[in-house]
């Protein structure tokens, strides 16, 4: 009897132990997320109740200081580079581990392993887009041609890998309790992949898209609804620039063939509308204190634990400060004692599609002209949770890889499209930022520059000694006219990227006359630039609004740039809606709603201020509107897209008559006010119907933007309808789930003044006070000071750490 | 009083000595601790389960209401408890049904190595 309890006792002690440490379903393991001890109460936390005065840090050369100011931005002063990247590896790990950890799993497209089969169509196309393919040949490259920055990001992998390491169960980020894994060591190849997924991110193509209008449309109307040049062009380097260089010459093939057929495939996920950014820099001899003033405002999915994290990184010989990315070396967009810089997305269709013949079924090799050349195989090997291993065989061409065949979205056995893809070369984009933090004029911003390929940028510069520049770098295969901007065949060698655009000739300008440099996604050039420019995405309002508030302003101070970084003017509405209202005439007039709606469309400044509620008003009308104009786009049954906003608006104004706007499947002929009259009805209903079931249709309330956690499921961890103005299109382009990731103004006088602020935290643990902490400031338009420290000033410390290296 | 020692030294190894174990080691501990002590089965189940119940049941709202995080009701959002009142109380019953058994496992083990009277006689018979 004795025996027989204790057994059951003990067994069934046992049983239960071993049940709290396994997951149940999809629960994680019980007790390790509930011990108070190791579980997930110890994440509530924050890092300024865990500090640590001391650390041991082994591979360390000399000790190195950090101190955390009131916002937890850590300034770190170190003694040369090599220990200053370990300890930025280090204490990046420290706030930042699980998402560097998740974006690199993403680049690699390694997620089914911690999330299970419902992302192994998104690790496939990751995978087929080759990002693990470009990282690799880009460390290779620093293998055999740059052993010196290899050392430095050797290093701060190191950093990385010995956080991990001491990692105790206690200090384990949230989320991999929750999800129920564990870190893996950090490489340089991790770093170098991040990159690839910052490319990936910003970079998109729509040759699907124009192959199939170019056979539905016929070229000429194709050109008239997608035209090269806007009207009112207001592009990057200001127009009427002088080249001064001889052009490498390019000839056009006599005769293209194009791949004839429709095709329906799944296009590649495209960036976000809402993607892209602002910077500038205004001259001292626009400024009130005559010291040039620089600003920086990327635009990007808003998410937690933020993109960005702020450091300051000191050597003796120099001291940079302002937004890094976690996982990569060096201050991503930011300044020094000397320059300041920043970036925008300089999108030029850098994805090319070669529709790939293969000689036989095997697939061993493909058509180019008149031979058949090898392809070769590599086999991805994803791991999903729960399920067995999926094996992906990718065909590589000299192309690149095949990312569409017969086994991935494709219907038809014959359909085979190579990608060619300038990530996919072995580049250096590290050591443009290890070198331009150190840089100290505008002659080291170039020499910096000449390192980066993907994803082009464009880099705004400000000297302290008084220089202001823009520079679009990135490697611009030299297109002729028309290349690339529809699938292409691949046998035909005719088809193939010739050369390179000279980085030395990539547009680019100093000191214009006047008086500052901008950017804001737009076409980079006007017509007089020697070399073929396309992009289907290039902005048509921030950039005009941006250069016509720069031009008409002067005694400008950081206040002003602040404003302007925040500033919520429509140009687009400003636009659309004069023209919108006449050709709606007097439709509706007798309608009480309608009069009340019109009165406040009438009576708006074109502000998208948060408690206006015009802009909502404007927004629905002209999203019907524009759905109405491009209805039948949506009935090809084949992946087009769309005309731009700025296209429509300019068709409404020019030739409301016009034969675009006629529906061929009536008898009547359509106008465009017939559509504008339409689209204002569906918003009188929609707008009704938002009244009875949210009420208040203020613009803040409808666009409700949130700042989402990286795994959308973890909603309690996101931040909902934040108040803010602003919109796409608009220079504080704050949508619903796009804006600016990060602002930064910095005036570069004797004593260099900066701000910034990003929509986020320090801190990537949810249960810590610095989880979120700046997104009121953030939404308000506020700043946070980010001078530059020196170690001894202590003013508002929350606490400081010695690294020393194991004697 | 077996019942208090129980109780009072199966906090203290709960308190003190789980961050540096993991949650089976310190069930293993109070296994050892009841062995040792000797304790009836019903003061081993309540001291341990008391012990570790409560001792988690205190660290978990120590924790919370030190920092004012809002992570307790994040969590039961994100585990759908409705309130964060019900995972206190799942980390207190869980504390307490380890301590309570493995504390058990231990005075039950003692017991069952309890030397036997195997002479009831008294005295020889030769």
């Amino acid at each position: 009897m004795k025996y027989l309890g204790f057994l059951l006792v003990i067994a069934l002690t046992v049983l239960l132990g071993y049940a709290v440490s396994i997951p149940l379903g999809p629960l994680p393991p019980t007790v390790p997320l509930l011990d108070p001890n190791q579980g997930f109460w110890q994440n509530m936390l924050s890092e300024d109740e865990l500090a640590e005065e001391e650390i041991n840090l082994s591979n360390l050369s000399e000790p190195v200081q950090v101190l955390y100011d009131e916002n937890l931005i850590p300034h770190i002063f170190a003694s040369n580079e090599e220990d200053l990247y370990r300890v930025q590896g280090y204490v990046t790990a420290k706030h930042r581990l699980w998402q560097m950890e998740f974006q690199t799993r993403a680049a690699a497209g390694r997620l089914a392993e911690i999330v299970g089969p419902v992302a192994l169509e998104l690790d496939r196309m990751t995978r087929r887009k080759g990002l693990a393919f470009g990282a690799e040949l880009g460390l290779k490259y620093l293998q055999e041609k740059d052993p010196e920055l290899l050392r430095l990001v050797e290093a701060y992998a190191d950093g990385v890998n010995q956080y991990i390491e001491e990692l105790s169960d206690a200090r384990l980020p949230l989320e991999y309790k929750i999800l129920d894994y564990r870190p893996e060591p950090w490489s340089p190849y991790k770093s170098l992949l991040l990159l690839k997924y910052m490319s990936d991110m910003l970079v998109g193509d729509r040759d699907l898209e124009y192959s199939n209008l170019r056979k539905i449309l016929g070229e000429e109307l194709l050109d008239k609804l997608y035209p090269q040049y806007p009207q009112d062009l207001d592009p990057v380097i200001e127009a009427g620039h002088s080249w001064d260089f001889t052009p490498v010459s390019i000839s056009r093939p006599d005769s293209i063939s194009y791949p004839s057929d429709a095709i329906v495939i799944d296009p590649l996920p495209q960036p976000e509308e809402g993607v892209g950014s602002n910077n500038w820099a205004v001259a001292g001899s626009k400024t009130k204190n005559g010291n040039p003033i620089l600003a920086n405002d990327p635009h990007l999915s808003l998410n937690l634990p933020s993109l960005w994290y702020s450091m300051q990184l000191t050597t003796p010989q120099h001291s940079v400060k302002g937004a890094t990315l976690p996982g990569a070396l060096g201050v991503i967009s930011g300044f020094n004692e000397h320059i300041a810089w920043g970036v925008t997305n300089a999108t030029k269709d850098a994805r090319d599609w070669y529709k790939i013949t293969f000689q036989d079924e095997n697939r061993k090799a493909y058509k180019y002209g008149e031979e058949w050349r090898p392809t070769q195989f590599r086999v991805e090997e994803i791991h999903v949770k729960g399920e067995p291993v999926f094996l992906d065989t990718v065909v590589y061409t000299h192309y690149g890889p095949i990312v569409y065949d017969r086994t991935f979205r494709s219907n038809r056995q014959d359909v085979n499209f190579a990608l060619k893809w300038t990530a996919h070369e072995g580049s250096n984009e590290q050591k443009t930022f290890v070198l331009m933090n150190k840089a100290k004029n505008h002659g080291d911003y170039n020499a910096a520059l000449d390192n980066f390929t993907a994803p082009a940028q464009n880099f705004v510069f400000a000297s302290k000694s008084g220089d202001i520049a823009m520079r679009i770098q990135g490697k611009f295969p030299l297109k002729w006219e028309d290349q690339g901007k529809f699938f292409m065949d691949g046998a035909d060698p005719k088809m193939e990227w010739q050369t390179y655009i000279p980085n030395e000739q990539n547009p680019s300008t100093l000191n214009p006359q006047r008086a500052f440099v901008s950017s804001a996604n737009q076409h980079p050039v006007d017509q007089s630039y020697p070399y073929y420019v396309f992009d289907n995405s290039y902005e048509h309002y921030r950039n005009r609004r941006l250069n016509n508030r720069l031009r008409e302003m002067s005694d400008i101070t950081v206040e002003h740039m602040m404003a302007l970084q925040f500033d919520d003017y429509y140009l687009h509405a400003a636009e659309a809606l004069p023209v919108m209202l006449d050709l709606l005439g007097d439709h509706q007039s007798s309608n009480d709603k309608a009069k009340k709606y019109l009165k406040e469309l009438k009576d708006w400044d074109f502000y998208a201020d948060p408690g206006q509620k015009a802009p909502t008003l404007f927004y629905v009308w002209w999203n019907k509107t524009f759905n109405q104009i491009w209805q039948s786009w949506h009935e090809f049954g084949v992946p087009v897209v769309t005309p731009s906003n700025y296209t429509t608006v300019q068709l409404l104004k020019n030739e409301p008559e016009g034969p675009v706007f006629d529906s061929e499947k009536t008898a009547a002929l359509e106008t465009a006010s017939d559509h504008v009259r339409k689209g204002f009805d569906e918003m009188l209903e929609a707008m009704i119907n938002w009244e009875n079931e949210e009420g208040d249709y203020a613009w803040a309330n409808y666009k409700r933007t949130s700042i989402q956690h990286l795994v959308p499921q973890f909603r309690p961890f996101s931040v909902q309808n934040v108040f803010t103005g602003g919109g796409s299109g608009i220079l504080n382009a704050t949508s619903g789930r796009h804006g600016a990731s990060w602002r930064m103004v910095v005036e570069l006088g004797d004593e260099i003044k900066a701000f910034g602020i990003y929509p986020g935290g320090q801190s990537g643990n949810p249960g810590s006070k610095f989880y979120k902490n700046f997104i009121t400031k953030w939404a308000n338009g506020e700043y946070l000071n980010f001078d530059l420290r020196t170690p001894g000033d202590n003013g508002s410390v929350l606490f400081q750490t010695t690294f020393k290296s194991n004697p | 009083m077996k019942f208090i020692s129980i109780l009072v030294l199966s906090t203290l190894i709960v308190v003190f000595v789980s961050p540096f174990l993991t949650y089976w080691m310190i069930m293993v501990l109070l296994g050892i601790l009841s062995f040792v002590l000797k304790p009836g089965k019903w003061a081993a189940f309540w001291g341990g389960g008391l012990g570790m119940g409560l001792s988690w049941l205190g660290q978990s709202y120590y924790l919370s209401a030190s920092t004012g995080s809002a992570l307790p009701a994040q969590m039961a959002d994100l585990m759908q408890l409705g309130s964060s009142i019900y995972l206190f109380i799942i980390t207190g019953v869980l504390g307490f049904l380890l301590g309570a058994l493995a504390s058990l496992s231990g005075a039950l083990l003692r017991n069952l190595l309890k030397r036997k009277p195997n002479n009831i006689y008294k005295g020889t018979i030769y």
